[in-house]
């Protein structure tokens, strides 16, 4: 029931923060009577008041008496930071991803996530990976239209390449279809 | 043109063949996602909007609610051959299905899911039919404030129905209206909450947050069960159908289920999960072997399925009438129509009834279609349970990247998605529901909308919101709604005595 606490502390602190964001909001009083700040401030009451009934909920909760889980902080502490990893790695993962383009951070992202989770198979790991990032950049790019970055030199020059074989190929397939 | 034309002219719509092809493709996609462990019909739908961009808005919403109704559909095979349901409201459906699984009777399991999906989605979709048009009718009459109140029933309804704890819900819910203040107010001009950084001045887009509480957040904890420990999938063996005997004991639990699942999907917050819940209490409370369930009873498995699927439908209603969804799927549902420009309520009648009803006619045949993929193709759809559970999960996160990073070409707001996918994670851990809040982020900005546009009729009076006898009613369902939590367990407490403690 402590997290229930640190729930209610937490919201707390947020609609604190959050009131007095709305005190920073320049106003110009023209024609509309509440201004932008009205509906926030009742926001900032409403999460207070939910906060205060979580408070109230854990009170009753306390009272009935419900064994406490034990906790198995060690075992859960690995998760954690496996966890945390996967952020820290998908963070890096979209903090070059228009620097170095969407097929090269791809391809090593799914690489080293697939080699955590799914251990040993390096094989399967590479294959998927590399097509992956290859049929997704032809699928979501050329055959859908939709942007993903290319990269700045010299990583451009690698999605430029992988366009130009997509173009060839595309050129081919038509060419027999029209043909057929 | 009156009513019924203009539902025949739906089909007219729905039966051109583009749009056929994309309710296939949706019905494809929402099967394949309902499949998949690690991911729901919110975050399926979040992931696929960008597909959609620069389609025709019919046939895009047309695939959009196929991936919504064919991911309920596909959800059961989840739960019956690995036992790990990917929604909550397939959650029921794991207790005896996985068992009938087990006892080798999968092809039935699967098979009476299916037909018990399509019969109770199709009454679900003539109920929508029959009702949407006097509720829009009557919606029409209401005004901002009493527009205010609705939201505010909704939001409550929600807040305190889909989670332990209602505090939990309305914390959940606040947040979400908070994020939707971010951005310049469009009454007054003025930036709010934006700390300076420019992205934020149009406000935090919805997919972000959608495809970051609801895909990202979703990964997370999956890949913290899935270091935890793997699940075993039962091969499917044996045919798909059912015996005499199997199919007559199926057929009144579908029936019960179809019913008390529209009925339950019609009103905001209790949904599909609820609904799913509350057939499978009646079928055990009214069969002659209670005792048996959780064993493998093929009665746990056709009223559950046939609830889940006819909710959806269901939910659709207030959706389409009202411009108000009622859970986590379908607000994210209505974000894909406002991405469009299609604001969904009762005007939406009025102004465009080819969309409307070429979208409601369109489920009449994405529901069969889903028979159809969910029989006999089901053994290929099955194959997807053998991707490794490390590669899928990975996948699914590269593939959130693309959707948000296509909306704007910004990797801030991949940054953006990725904290909202940590506090998705977390909130999963600590038990705050994350549909309240992606509910409220969807109608914040109208519902701030209709409360200042009351005030400013009333002169900054806030007795407007009592006014009128709609309001009235609905404030006190709120009130109701959020006490309700509260009270019933003691009530229950008090007419049951001590007996409550083991049920």
């Amino acid at each position: 029931m402590i997290i229930d606490r640190i729930i209610s502390a937490a919201a707390l602190f947020l609609a604190a923060v959050y009131l007095y964001a709305t005190t920073r909001i320049p106003t110009l009083e023209i024609g509309d009577p509440l201004g932008p700040k009205a509906f926030p401030n009742l926001l900032g009451i409403a999460l207070i008041l939910a906060a205060i009934l979580l408070f109230i909920e854990t009170l009753k909760a306390g009272k009935s008496d419900q064994p406490v889980a034990p906790a198995a902080p060690r075992e859960n502490m690995r998760h954690l930071w496996m966890i945390g990893g996967v952020v820290m790695w998908t963070a890096i993962y979209f903090g070059v991803f228009d620097l170095a383009g969407y097929l090269l951070t791809t391809t090593i992202y799914l690489l080293v996530l697939t080699s955590v989770f799914n251990r040993g198979k390096w094989r399967a790991n590479v294959l998927t990976s590399v097509l992956f990032a290859l049929g997704s950049y032809v699928l979501f790019v050329k055959i859908l239209g939709v942007t993903l970055p290319k990269g700045m030199q010299p990583f451009e020059s690698l999605s430029s390449a992988v366009d130009v074989v997509w173009t060839f190929a595309a050129s081919a397939i038509s060419s027999i279809f029209r043909r057929g | 043109m009156d009513t019924l034309g203009h539902i025949l002219h739906g089909f007219n719509v729905a039966l051109m063949p583009i749009n056929l092809w994309y309710t296939f493709l949706g019905c494809f996609m929402g099967t394949i996602i309902g499949i998949l462990p690690g991911i729901g019909p919110a975050a399926g739908i979040g992931l696929l909007i960008p597909i959609t961009f620069g389609m025709d808005p019919t046939s895009a919403l047309i695939m959009m609610a196929g991936i919504y109704y064919g991911a309920m559909y596909g959800g059961s095979t989840t739960s019956i051959l690995i036992n790990t349901p990917g929604e909550a409201s397939s959650v029921m459906t794991a207790l005896d299905g996985y068992q009938m699984a087990k006892n080798g009777r999968a092809g039935a399991a699967l098979a009476v899911s299916a037909i018990g999906s399509f019969l109770a989605g199709t009454f679900g979709i003539v109920a929508l039919t029959l009702l949407a048009v006097p509720l829009a009718a009557i919606a029409l009459k209401f005004g901002p404030a009493e527009y205010f109140c609705l939201m505010l029933f909704a939001l409550a309804a929600v807040s305190s129905l889909t989670g332990k704890s209602a505090a939990k819900g309305i914390i959940s819910t606040v947040l979400g209206l908070m994020v939707a203040t971010i951005g310049i107010d469009l009454q007054s001009g003025q930036p709010r909450y934006t700390m300076g950084v420019p992205e934020l001045q149009d406000g935090v887009g919805f997919l972000i947050v959608v495809v970051g509480m609801f895909a990202i957040g979703e990964v997370l904890s999956n890949l913290e069960e899935h270091i935890k420990g793997k699940a075993e999938i039962i091969r499917l063996k044996g045919r798909l159908w059912l015996t005499r005997e199997e199919w007559s004991r199926s057929v009144m639990p579908i029936i019960r289920g179809g019913l008390i699942g529209f009925f339950k999907g019609v009103l905001p917050g209790a949904g599909a999960t609820i609904a799913t819940m509350l057939s499978y209490t009646v079928e055990k409370r009214i069969s002659k072997t209670p005792e048996k369930f959780g064993t493998g009873m093929i009665e746990g498995v056709a009223g559950p399925e046939a609830a889940n699927n006819a909710a959806t439908c269901g939910a659709m209603v207030p959706l389409l009438t009202l411009g108000i969804p009622g859970s986590g799927a379908t607000a994210v549902l209505m974000g894909a129509f406002i991405m469009y420009g299609i604001q969904p309520g009762p005007l939406l009648f009025e102004k465009r009834p080819d969309l409307v009803w070429g979208l409601v006619d369109s489920m009449y045949i994405g529901n069969i279609m889903l028979l159809i993929l969910n029989l006999p193709l089901i053994g290929l759809f099955v194959r997807i349970l053998y991707i490794p559970t490390g590669i899928l999960l990975s996948l699914i996160l590269a593939i959130s990247a693309i959707g948000v990073y296509s909306i704007n070409g910004n990797t801030l707001e991949l940054q953006m998605a990725l904290m909202f996918g940590v506090v998705g994670y977390l909130f999963r851990k600590i038990d705050i529901p994350l549909a309240p809040m992606v509910l409220a982020l969807v109608l914040g900005g109208i519902m701030e909308q209709s409360f200042r546009q009351a005030m400013t009729i009333s002169g900054a009076d806030p007795m407007v919101f009592v006014r009128s006898g709609i309001s009235i009613t609905l404030l006190i369902l709120a009130v109701i709604m959020v006490l309700l939590p509260v009270v019933l367990p003691r009530l229950r407490a008090m007419k049951d005595g001590p007996e409550d403690l083991d049920s």
